[in-house]
């Protein structure tokens, strides 16, 4: 079986290839032995890849994986073989909250054209106002929060949708 | 967690400590700051806060804690009237502000001193004069400070922005009252200035309650060089020499050092004498920074005074030797400045980093979750200024701040060498924070040179960003993944159980 695994922002195969005597794991179809596997939790760990020693610490946050090895904190996902079929569509068809905070002035609304880049809501999170543009040249299909209205991290704000030409 | 006294202070053999008990008004990390050095001179210790942090290290690490009510977290903690009754409630004898919050509020030290309880601090009368930009600049030049030119408004914004643009360019555009950066901009031209004056007007009345705004030259290639002073009250003052605190993003300091680096001796010697002589002239009381900007041409300009405790103040302890909190209190009893001005030297070299909850690769937006992992280096060398506790929440009730990770080496080259590798031992796993642009900052050729102003982020942000993860690094990072995601696990190492009871399950 392989599975999927996301490092920034790409997919890598990671398959277990023998499971005796050592645990062998290709990665995109580079082979390495692991000879110390560390344990199953949380927390600092120590293994060993073709007979070096790594150490390093891991922790689950929400859907992600944390590593933080050779000073630098990593983010990883196992990606759901099933959510590869749902497709989800355009990323720059929605504008989403980059964190939790209350929205203090619409400047466009619903049905408005925008070009890419135009400001659309200005939020504030952290006594911090951010001005949320558009991703792409289009019209606001959805306001999704009116001013004064709260929203959390991740959630939709704008929905983006297709300008019709006429032609 | 690395809670180790201060390095390389010295601690007088206890006589009778000045006060029984302090109440810090205040949390995180600057509340147990404060309680180190009340626990050293046997000073009992009230700590405040509300129950969303019930459980958080400073009420925990206090001899007493006190719950306060409010409507949120922060309006709790700006409770004047509830502070005050904790103090009494608990008999304590003095309040320490800390930083932030009732710190620089002129009303609060009032009503403290009114209630016979010894404030930490300047007087209410000295807040005030430092705590209003204009009043403060006014002050400055009264007293041969020297000033950037500038323009006030009076309430009429078109007034204001034909004036502004009398400064010549680019202007900064900024609230008079209060500080932190809000409503802060640099304008480049005319068209400009209306823009940016609604802007700062309208936060500076949303975050100060008062709409006034203030435009200045702006010095191209600022550097922000911060003097640490102390007053006795009596026009008497010392400086405990300077901070350069140039690296900033959003207007906000991230890393701040002590000395600051490539300053001329005389020029060291005429900004902190400037600070010195605003100090005297105010008959300063406590502990203050004087800020100023300095241009590459080594023009200098008073940019504020704060009245209080500095986030940054531990730089300055490490250099110094002084333990700058003693000194407040110490101070704040009535027993003078800790030392003569010939007797403050410069050992060494001190790097402090704020470890902030937000995401570098998104424009620094403040970051929330729960801290599940956390890993702290500790050496004689570093103090990791924190108040984190197993699986700490990081809301948006508070500052974004979580910790200070702050090193001293004999040298400046010595401080980068160990901050890095503090900053690649730090592990802080569940919110982002901007540990490893940190870590690249103190890296950067730029930062090495000493070639320092405040565009330094914006400047080198291509060199700062991160880069992608790539060859046995990913595949190492990949397994160390894997090995802990459960569908692995299972599929890697658990038997089937006909052979289950054959060993162990793990190589």
């Amino acid at each position: 079986m392989t599975f999927k695994i996301t490092l920034g922002g790409k997919e890598h195969d990671v398959r277990i290839v023998r499971r005796r005597p050592h645990l062998v794991v290709s990665i995109d179809g580079r082979e390495h032995e692991i000879s110390g596997t560390g344990t199953s939790d949380e927390g600092y760990q120590e293994i060993a890849i073709a007979g070096h020693p790594i150490s390093f610490a891991r922790a689950f946050s929400n859907d992600t994986m944390l590593v933080r090895m050779d000073g630098r904190t990593f983010e990883t996902a196992m990606v759901d073989p099933r959510s590869n079929a749902e497709g989800g569509g355009d990323r720059h068809d929605v504008v989403r909250a980059p964190m939790p905070g209350a929205v203090v002035q619409v400047h466009r609304q619903g049905g408005d054209e925008v070009k890419r880049g135009e400001t659309i809501v200005t939020i504030e999170s952290m006594k911090l106002q951010t001005a949320l543009a558009a991703p792409r040249d289009g019209r606001i299909a959805e306001l999704a929060r009116q001013e004064g209205q709260t929203f959390e991290k991740g959630e939709v704000l704008v929905r983006m949708e297709p300008l019709v030409e006429n032609k | 967690m690395n809670q180790h006294a201060l390095a390389g202070i010295a601690s007088d053999t206890p006589d009778t400590p000045p006060f029984k008990k302090v109440l810090i008004a205040n949390r995180g990390e600057i509340a147990c700051r404060v309680i180190r050095t009340l626990n050293e001179m046997a000073i009992g210790s009230v700590a405040i806060y509300h129950r969303v942090e019930a459980n958080a290290v400073h009420a925990q690490m206090a001899d007493e804690a006190i719950e306060i009510t409010g409507d949120t977290p922060v309006a709790a903690h700006l409770d004047v009237a509830q502070i005050i009754a904790a103090a009494k409630k608990t008999g304590a004898d003095a309040i320490h502000p800390g930083y932030g919050f009732l710190s620089e509020n002129a009303a609060f030290a009032k009503a403290v001193s009114d209630a016979g309880i010894a404030f930490i601090g300047p007087d209410a009368a000295t807040i005030q004069l430092m705590g209003d930009k204009i009043s403060a600049r006014n002050f400055a030049v009264e007293h041969g400070v020297p000033v950037a030119p500038s323009v006030i408004s009076s309430g009429d914004l078109d007034a204001f922005a034909a004036a502004a643009s009398e400064i010549g360019f680019p202007i900064l555009i900024k609230a008079a009252a209060g500080g932190g950066g809000k409503g802060m901009s640099i304008v480049h031209s005319a068209d400009q200035i209306m823009e940016a004056a609604k802007i700062a007007s309208s936060e500076a009345e949303r975050y100060f309650g008062d709409g006034r705004i203030y435009a200045e030259l702006y010095v191209e290639k600022p550097r922000h060089i911060e003097v640490q002073v102390l007053g006795d009250g009596q026009g008497g003052a010392i400086h405990l020499f300077e901070r350069e605190c140039s690296i900033q993003r959003r207007f906000q300091k991230i890393v701040e050092e002590a000395p600051a680096v490539n300053l001329a001796p005389e020029l060291r010697e005429a900004i902190c004498e400037s600070a010195v002589q605003l100090a005297r002239a105010a008959a300063y009381k406590n502990a203050g920074t004087v800020e100023f900007i300095l241009g590459a041409d080594g023009r200098y300009f008073f940019l504020e005074m704060n009245t209080r405790l500095q986030v940054e103040h531990p730089v300055t302890e490490m250099i110094t030797g002084i333990d700058l909190v003693r000194a407040q209190i110490d101070i704040a009893a009535g027993k003078g400045l800790p030392l003569a001005q010939s007797d403050v030297e410069i050992h060494g070299h001190s790097i402090e980093c704020r470890i902030c909850a937000e995401d570098p690769n998104h424009d620094f937006m403040p970051e929330t979750g729960q801290l599940r992992y956390i890993g702290v280096p500790e050496a004689p060398w570093l103090r990791f200024e924190n108040a984190l506790g197993p699986n700490q929440k990081v809301t948006a009730d508070f500052d974004p701040m979580l910790a200070k990770l702050v090193v001293y080496g004999a040298d400046r080259d010595d401080a980068i060498a160990l901050g890095i590798d503090a900053l690649d031992e730090l592990t802080l796993l569940g919110v982002t924070t901007n540990t490893d642009y940190l870590a690249r900052v103190l890296d950067h050729p730029a930062f090495r040179e000493g070639q320092l102003h405040t565009g330094f982020v914006a400047l080198h942000g291509d060199d700062l960003a991160e880069a992608e993860p790539e060859g046995a690094v990913c595949d190492a990072v990949l397994i160390a993944a894997a090995l802990g995601f459960r569908e692995f696990q299972q599929l890697a190492f658990d038997i089937p159980e006909p052979y289950a009871s054959i060993g162990g399950w793990r190589n």
